[in-house]
């Protein structure tokens, strides 16, 4: 009888169909999201010939181009990542709790929300015409004190002057994330900090701040990503001398210079792994930094 | 001289005045509650008195000192949020000990003082919690021993236990009591629950559209409200249209009903309108004992309560509670049914017009 | 309170500055088409180029198509995730925050590697170009979906419908869709200005669209493709108002409905 009982009831563990409502999602993402990923990984180490090489990898750390691009990448990546960050929260911080009119916070929500996403050509346009050779700045520093810009060494077309015009639509997307988070600041938070007989000071030294601190971490990486990813804004300027990691992994899809697929993949790959690497920081870092949240 | 004098304070806000000539003194270790409806200007005087409005008129004296222009964070005051305010970036004993931190003391006073808090509070086990890992009662605790840890001399509460179920507002409002009573702290409590005032205060002002209604012990203030709105906004109350009938006698008619009050009534003519009113607990059935008032009434509605049993009678064509203590042999009539009910001439209060 | 005013219009001073120097300096320079004086010129000539309107009509198109698909992959996701799969919410967020670890540019590379090319040969019509639109569109379209979720109370809502004797299909577009509307298009706007100013995908998978048409006449013709710039921030904001504007407008239709 028992074995029967047994034989009867085999141990087949339920289907979960709850999943089938989510499989669409999914499978878009597997076709177009992880399935190319996953290609660049594995064609990182074909050679042209379709055998397997390391060579692609090793390019990465010693071909001089590749090397300074990936350099010039990270550097305007974090410039412009803590740059944005600081003046995005100051700006964030004078709009939400400066004591502004109300208008002001609307009218920069909007403004945020088109500038964050300013990018590419009409963005490149703006600055050129702006501290560009015969730009309106450029212009009005010669005539006031009839010196050029670029006899003192600023240029918007090396990386510090790629930094000022990325810092167009980094600073608003700190501005958008952080709004919301300075809105979270409770104030009898600040009632109660000043009541145990606290300033200014001990409120945001160990109040505010560390209660910001995992969105504002969690923005700067954001920032650190869209600078890093970004392609359309550095293209515009073509013609520069500004060599960054997306220009040449856009220029192996082109086709122009040094065709190597194998190449292409490689840097495409470094580019994920520094990006997930900093993702990865990222989780690390709130983890810690938010211990104390639900 | 009181320990904390309130004297003539008003507070406007733009154009309209939230808080007008509060005027109150408040002796050591007295606990005082302020009673309203919500806007009435209750919390705002709280919040005048830790210094985080400043009042437009009037001053405040603290043990003799004038604190009117102190910044808040130099005042002696310990303030407990509705909303507990916590910091929940600390643990507890962070919480507990950030006072302390600011004064700069030693770590070992501070570790000292914040365990001494939690014993008071019953919680020295929670000593490494985050606020989010507990109660709504055990954080509130928690808000109540980090305004205690630096000894202040007056200890503010605002409305602390309203966002707290029923059962722990019931026992956290003895606690509070108790600390308060065991510290000897002078403590002004705010609150819309006139129960929770009555049953913890030592004295209660009672507050409505920023006046100073009355001010007096909870005896005072349930037995002989001064004003309709305190008879009204305290307990429950049965008010009804009546005309004087005899002054001298204290006799007056609702409906052509007679009721006797011994509320004094020289002063008033026949046929003045008065308010009367009667509490719902001072209605009993008659028996056989010859009361002031003897009132043949009609049952509406029975309504039972648990502790209490509320009954619905009609007297005349006004229908009125009356409250009787529930008991497992108590008789209860039916609805419909005719019956008489009576009060004592103490009972019936008669309210300005 | 006094002090830090001050600081906070001394802030918002240098940042206008920094936000509106730019744009004065585009308007500047698109004025100047016509030697010594400042015009309109090259905003007219701009708008009378052909093949400004067939772009920018392609940009539209692309960014409705990828409006719709993204709606209807990223809602009945998200109402799935909060009614039935809690579970699978972490694995969903971190598909919509890949965008950010994988550029589009690193994207587009992989798409021609993987599609554009036999057997597949994929990239012969839009599809890896809308594919591609609806991975930027994700951390967007979810956030807002899900912040509106979490608004309503979708297990309530669904059964009562349920109780009701409503299927799938009548919850999802009876219900969860109606109550969604604001949220969805917040997601919406935003989906559509990053697509109308898009460039990397358009440009390397070769489908015509704005954002490539400005590069070109960018590098051919002075003072025009500035002009456009201009008109494309400004679209780009007045729809961002726009939104603001309705989303407003329900909310407090909503309160007074609630009365």
């Amino acid at each position: 009888m028992n074995v029967a009982d047994n034989l009867s009831k085999p141990p087949v563990k339920k289907m979960n169909w709850d999943w089938v409502g989510v499989a669409p999602f999914f499978i878009f993402a597997i076709v177009f999201l992880f399935l190319p990923s996953l290609s660049i990984f594995y064609r990182s180490f074909q050679a042209n010939d379709g055998g397997f090489t390391f060579d692609n990898i090793i390019a990465l750390f010693t071909v001089r181009d590749i090397i300074n691009a990936y350099k010039t990448s990270l550097q305007i990546s974090l410039i412009t990542a803590v740059g944005g960050a600081v003046f995005g929260f100051l700006l964030a911080y004078a709009v939400v709790l400066g004591g502004l009119p109300r208008g002001i916070r609307t009218f920069m929500s909007t403004f945020s929300g088109v500038a964050s996403n300013f990018a590419g050509v009409p963005l490149a346009f703006a600055f050129i015409a702006t501290m560009g050779n015969a730009g309106l700045v450029t212009r009005w520093i010669e005539g006031i004190f009839n010196i050029s810009t670029r006899e003192l060494g600023f240029s918007i077309y090396n990386m510090w002057g790629l930094s000022i015009v990325y810092m167009y639509f980094q600073f608003p997307l700190m501005v958008l994330i952080m709004a919301p988070a300075l809105d979270g600041l409770r104030r009898e938070w600040r009632e109660a900090a000043e009541n145990l007989g606290g300033n200014t000071y001990h409120y945001w030294r160990y109040v505010a701040f560390p209660i910001l601190m995992p969105s504002l971490l969690g923005t700067m990486i954001l920032l650190f990503g869209n600078a890093f990813g970004a392609y359309a804004t550095a293209y515009a300027f073509s013609g520069s001398f500004i060599n960054l990691v997306t220009i040449l992994i856009g220029a192996q899809i082109q086709g122009d210079v040094l065709y190597n697929p194998g190449l292409g993949n490689a840097l495409a790959l470094g580019m994920i792994f520094i990006m997930g690497l900093s993702m990865a920081g990222y989780v690390w870092m709130q983890r810690r930094a938010a211990r104390w949240m639900r | 001289m009181a320990f904390l004098e309130i004297n003539n304070v008003s507070k406007k806000f733009g154009a309209t005045e939230a808080v007008s000539d509060f005027n109150l003194q408040i002796e050591k270790g007295e606990l005082v509650s302020f009673l309203g409806p919500s806007g009435c200007g209750k919390t705002t005087t709280l919040r005048m008195v830790a210094g985080f409005e400043m009042p437009t008129d009037g001053r405040i004296v603290m043990d003799g000192k004038d604190i009117t222009d102190m910044p808040a964070n130099q005042r002696d005051v310990g303030m407990v949020f509705q909303s507990y305010a916590l910091f929940p970036n600390m643990t507890v004993a962070g919480n507990i000990g950030f006072g302390l931190k600011i004064m700069k003391k030693s770590a070992e006073e501070t570790n000292q003082r914040t365990k001494e808090m939690l014993d008071l509070i019953n919680m020295p086990e929670y000593a490494h919690r985050y606020p989010y890992q507990l109660s709504g009662g055990q954080q509130q605790r928690v808000a109540l021993a980090r305004a205690l840890a630096l000894r202040p001399d007056v200890l503010l509460l605002d409305e602390p236990l309203s966002a707290l179920d029923a059962k722990i507002r019931v026992s956290l409002r003895a606690e509070i009591r108790d600390i308060q009573r065991k510290l000897g702290i002078t403590a002004i409590y705010v609150t819309h629950d006139q129960e929770e005032a009555l049953s913890l205060s030592d004295r209660v002002v009672v507050m409505n559209a920023g006046k100073m209604e009355q001010v007096g012990t909870p005896f005072q203030i349930y037995n002989f409200p001064e004003t309709n709105f305190v008879a009204s906004f305290v307990g429950t109350l049965n008010t009804a249209e009546a005309e004087v009938v005899d002054p001298a006698r204290g006799l007056i008619s609702m409906d052509g009903v007679q009721f006797v009050s011994a509320d004094d009534l020289n002063g008033r003519k026949k046929g003045d309108k008065v308010r009367m009113s009667v509490r719902p607990e001072r209605f009993n059935f008659a028996d056989d004992q010859k009361k002031d008032n003897l009132l043949d009434c009609t049952i509406e509605n029975i309504t039972f309560l648990g502790s209490v049993v509320r009954i619905q009678v009609k007297i005349g064509k006004t229908v009125f509670n009356m409250d009787t203590f529930n008991n497992p042999f108590l008789e209860l009539p039916k609805i419909g049914d005719n019956g008489q009910v009576t009060c004592s001439k103490e009972a019936v209060l008669v309210i300005s017009h | 309170m006094k002090k830090i005013n001050i600081w906070a219009w001394i802030i918002l001073f240098i940042g206008m500055i920094y936000f509106f120097l730019p744009l004065i300096s585009t308007l500047e320079f698109s004025m100047k088409m016509i030697k010594d004086r400042y015009t309109f010129e090259a905003f007219r000539v701009a708008f009378t180029d052909r093949v400004f309107f067939e772009r920018f009509g392609y940009s539209v198109l692309w960014a409705l198509l990828t409006i719709t698909l993204s709606t209807l992959l990223v809602v009945p996701t998200a109402y799935w995730v909060h009614w039935k799969l809690p579970k699978a919410r972490p694995f969903v967020e971190f598909v919509t925050l890949m965008p950010f670890v994988v550029p589009a540019v690193v994207l587009t590379f992989g798409f021609i590697r993987l599609y554009a090319r036999p057997p597949f040969f994929l990239n012969d019509r839009p599809i890896l170009l809308i594919a591609g639109y609806i991975i930027l569109s994700l951390p967007y379209m979810f956030r807002a979906v899900d912040t509106g979720l979490r608004a309503i109370d979708v297990r309530t809502l669904t059964e009562a419908a349920l109780s009701l004797g409503a299927g799938w299909g009548t919850i999802l577009t009876q219900v969860i869709f109606p109550n969604l509307r604001v949220a969805i298009l917040s997601g919406v706007f935003l989906t559509f200005a990053i697509v109308m100013g898009e460039f990397t995908f358009a440009s390397l998978l070769a489908k015509p669209a704005f954002g490539p048409y400005m590069e070109e006449i960018g590098s051919m013709r002075a003072y025009t493709p500035q002009a456009l710039s201009l008109v494309s921030f400004l679209l780009t904001w007045a729809s961002i108002g726009l939104l603001q504007w309705i989303g407003r407008g329900r909310v407090q239709e909503q309160v007074a409905g609630a009365h």
